[in-house]
């Protein structure tokens, strides 16, 4: 180590530019290869959509949240995902609630709730997906 | 080692290199901003095959070569082809960065965010920005320029009375310059739903780092990328003349302007809450500033 202290040769130090080519050649290199790493992982699995209720209903000012999740675990993105959220005692509907979910891509999870003014815990609490398209 | 380190960090030929990525930086996020402040690339990008990546990519890389044999990033005009054939890799690297560092503060590629998604969403937005840093050359500095400069000089010197002070006229310039910069971008951005959609995903820690690149970005692309008019800058005297007050000077300003743009294109009102204000001028301030930036530079 000490020799090349005393004797800064030219063979020793790589140029500014070879290493800055160097990075950008990996970066790209990067890139490139977690294009091919989707390119061979890729499913052509349709969407799958799950809806759950991920936290315990909550009640604030005479309102009833209900929070879901939806998660797409099939490999192709659904886009606009339509979400129903029914209130249902017997037969009869008392409350519904929608929403929708403009882009879902493959494993992606999105998070909202539905409001309610009857207590859910009161009733029947349907939550399901009701539909979506391909982009 | 640590010695061999400080060597390699005041070398010149690495000064110039980072200056010379610097300013193909530079030209990326000038071209770049606005396509990333649009959501259907987003979306575009959240579902585009693998195949179609590589293909967006290998027409960004000819485009990006093609430019390279006229303009690019250098300093000096890179004639041979195996150099443009370097260069083109490189820009596509800055382009990538520049596009990833930019999705990753607007939070639009987080941890959460699926690979496939982020790897979409940096090859789309990767192509603007490298197109944009093989032509940071031509777009900031160069002969077009010089002659319009040219131009300008000697309308200015007819119209405006020699008596004026030159301070004064520099300060009132730079203002001038950055507000029409600044207005140029942002126009394009302040109307649209972007800037609601990522301050509803913003968070304030996220917001400071916007901030803080906003005034790095802006220092960088005026006073260290190295364009043609960076020496006459560093020489202007006067109050807002030194490098960190004027690019802190032309960041509020900026700011300025994108709240009364976001005011006026009925985005805010002034009954909305002030965080609302706060969080929307400073998501819109990052393409204001740059804007302003590249402003000045023109002048």
């Amino acid at each position: 180590m000490k020799r090349t202290f005393a004797h800064p040769s030219k063979k020793r130090t790589l140029s500014a530019d070879k290493i800055a080519f160097a990075i950008a050649t990996l970066v790209v290199a990067t890139l490139i290869g977690l294009i091919l790493y989707l390119w061979v992982t890729q499913t052509d699995q349709p969407p799958i959509l799950t809806i759950q209720q991920t936290q315990p209903i909550r009640a604030e000012q005479g309102q009833f949240y209900v929070p879901f999740s939806l998660k797409n675990i099939g490999g192709k993105t659904a886009e606009a995902v339509q979400v129903v959220g029914e209130l249902k005692q017997g037969d009869r509907t008392i409350e519904s609630g929608e929403q929708q979910i403009d882009f879902l891509s493959s494993f992606e999870e999105e998070e909202g709730a539905f409001l309610f003014s009857f207590d859910p815990r009161k009733a029947d609490l349907k939550l399901r997906v009701a539909s979506y398209k391909l982009p | 080692m640590l010695m061999r380190k400080l060597r390699v960090a005041i070398d010149p030929q690495w000064t110039k290199e980072l200056q010379d990525w610097l300013h193909g930086a530079a030209g990326g996020f000038l071209f770049g901003i606005p396509l990333l402040y649009t959501m259907e690339v987003w979306w575009i990008g959240s579902y585009t095959e693998p195949p179609l990546m590589l293909i967006v990519l290998a027409i960004t890389f000819v485009i990006v070569f093609l430019l390279n044999r006229t303009d690019g990033f250098r300093q000096v005009n890179p004639d041979r082809p195996m150099q443009a054939l370097m260069d083109s890799i490189e820009a596509l690297a800055i382009g990538t960065l520049c596009a990833t560092l930019i999705l990753i503060l607007l939070q639009e590629v987080t941890l959460q965010t699926p690979l496939d998604e982020a790897v979409g969403k940096v090859v789309l937005e990767g192509l603007p920005f490298a197109v944009g840093v093989a032509l940071a050359r031509s777009i900031l500095s160069g002969d077009r320029q010089a002659e319009t400069n040219e131009n300008s000089d000697t309308k200015a010197a007819k119209n405006s009375p020699q008596s004026m002070p030159p301070r004064y006229n520099a300060t009132l310039a730079d203002i001038g310059a950055t507000l029409v910069g600044t207005i140029f971008v942002a126009s394009n951005i302040a109307p649209t739903d972007e800037v609601e959609m990522l301050s509803a995903a913003t968070s304030p820690p996220w917001l400071l780092a916007i901030l803080v690149a906003s005034i790095v970005i802006s220092y960088c692309i005026v006073f260290v990328a190295g364009f043609t008019t960076q020496d006459r800058r560093l020489q202007q005297q006067g109050a807002f003349q030194h490098p960190l007050v004027e690019t802190v000077m032309a960041y509020l300003l900026s700011l300025g302007a994108a709240a009364l743009m976001l005011w006026f294109f009925h985005r805010l009102s002034p009954t909305d809450p002030w965080p609302v204000w706060l969080e929307e001028t400073l998501i819109l301030g990052l393409p204001s500033t740059i804007g302003g930036a590249a402003g000045r530079l023109a002048v």
